[in-house]
């Protein structure tokens, strides 16, 4: 029998530059840190998808022998491929060069999950990640060829099913924006109104914002919030226009995104320096809006400061659990581990020493 | 022709990739062609052929093969004819240093 965890113990999956990491604990307080037998890959995403059994899955994106998706039945410990992976056809002329994000579909389909990739493409498992189908309608979009990447490539980076229709999903794109589809992925629109370009020409295009990250409201699914390369962004009608929420920030560039689900409209932000990539100042932060974006507050308490504090964090590199008060998981691109377990007041250091982090995720066993 | 008079040659791998195959250090598998090795290796070990091609068909850009000691990039590439007894090494290239 495989490794097991009790319920109640927080797992977090940490995708690094070279291999994949558990850390658990029970009280959020003390951690165990455990290496998974997926050593060596460039792990962008992992997440532990609890809705069918306990599966766990992760993106290998091997520097030599190829992009590949991964899933494990005994947390971590030994690694599967699928029957069918992500691989385009031979006839689209297409080569598959990372997979950015592996999101499990909503709670009434626990056999979907979704995938996304560069070149900017999503792929959809019906049967827990044995076999993998091209969404089409995206793939064939009419102004694809017109679509350009942005630094990390033409990534598909987050998938958003929405939970309250079956046939509503957004996906974001760099440097595409975001997209959606209201008829289960056969056609797709746009939804990037008053979200700014600040390095087209014309600063507010139908296409072509450099979005970072996508999150959803848990209960009113017609919120939407992005941390953009131009901003950060509210929608209060599922992506038809949004709102600049940039209030207070002392930057507008910024990767990762997270928000609290028992109090929604508390969401956290990691803005940084854009030319650096790093914290702005000397004093790495996490900002913290507990009323929807109207005003941002500089959480510190825990967190290092000083002349060589130089931290960046990734897209998928935040994230909170599913406790009230919150845990909130920050990972940084040279792999140190923050957690909070009171939403955001306060800090410490859970891991250091580890490869620069690309992702962090957290499952409460259940 | 069938696979009884194709060349049969010594393909040698990896250790990243020796867990496709078995876990073994090489197979021996039949065909006139790299080409036509790498496909034959593909309906031995289904999958393998990812690792070392992209979806186009070129080979992937860190990957190396030597065809009895010689790149096959400088000969004709996938279509390099292979010999009967022939020893073929697939590596990964000096990346990064």
């Amino acid at each position: 029998m495989g490794r097991t965890y009790v319920p109640g113990t927080v797992v977090l999956s940490v995708g690094t530059k070279r291999g994949l990491f558990l850390l658990t604990s029970r009280d959020r307080e003390k951690w165990e840190i455990r290496s998974t037998a997926f050593s060596t890959g460039r792990v962008y995403h992992a997440i532990l998808d609890q809705r069918a059994g306990c599966r766990l899955f992760a993106t290998d994106n091997g520097d030599i022998f190829g992009a590949f998706l991964r899933y494990s039945d005994d947390f971590g410990e030994t690694w599967h491929e699928p029957k069918q992976g992500i691989q385009f056809p031979e006839s689209s002329g297409q080569k598959l060069v990372n997979i950015w994000v592996i999101e499990p579909g909503r709670p009434d389909e626990p056999e979907t999950v979704y995938a996304g990739v560069d070149p900017a493409s999503l792929w959809v498992s019906n049967d827990r990640g044995e076999t993998w189908e091209l969404n089409a309608g995206l793939a064939n979009h009419p102004t694809r060829e017109r679509w350009g990447p942005g630094f990390g490539g033409l990534c598909l980076h987050s998938i958003v099913p929405d939970p309250s229709h079956a046939s509503r999903m957004w996906v974001g794109i760099s440097a595409v924006g975001c997209m959606r589809t209201d008829d289960g992925g056969r056609n797709w629109v746009f939804v990037n109104k008053n979200v700014r370009a600040d390095f087209l020409p014309m600063v507010y295009p139908e296409f072509g914002q450099c979005i970072h990250r996508l999150v959803q409201h848990p209960t009113r699914p017609d919120i939407l919030y992005q941390q953009n390369h131009c901003g950060v962004y509210k929608s209060t009608n599922a992506g038809d226009d949004w709102i600049d929420i940039q209030q207070n920030l002392p930057s507008r560039f910024g990767f990762p995104m997270a928000l609290d689900v028992h109090h929604p409209e508390t969401v956290f932000v990691v803005v940084e320096d854009q030319d650096g990539r790093n914290n702005v100042g000397e004093q790495f932060t996490v900002y913290r809006t507990q009323d929807g974006g109207e005003r941002w507050e500089a959480l510190t308490r825990g967190l290092p400061g000083g002349p060589g504090v130089r931290l960046g964090v990734l897209r998928h590199a935040m994230c909170t659990d599913t406790e009230d008060p919150c845990g909130v998981y920050v990972g940084t691109n040279t792999g140190q581990l923050f957690a909070s377990r009171d939403g955001g007041d306060s800090w410490q250091l859970i891991a250091d020493f580890l490869p620069p982090i690309y992702a962090v995720t957290a499952v409460v066993v259940g | 022709m069938d696979s009884a008079t194709l060349p049969g040659i010594t393909v040698f791998f990896p250790g990243a990739l020796r867990a496709k195959i078995g876990n073994r250090s090489s197979v021996l598998v039949a065909g006139h062609t790299i080409r036509e090795v790498i496909n034959a290796l593909e309906h031995d070990f289904p999958g393998l052929r990812f690792n070392v091609c992209h979806e186009t068909g070129e080979l992937r850009p860190y990957v190396n093969i030597f065809l009895d000691g010689e790149n096959i990039r400088y000969l004709q590439g996938l279509d390099t004819p292979v010999r009967n007894g022939g020893r073929l090494y697939v590596l990964q290239s000096v990346a990064g240093g």
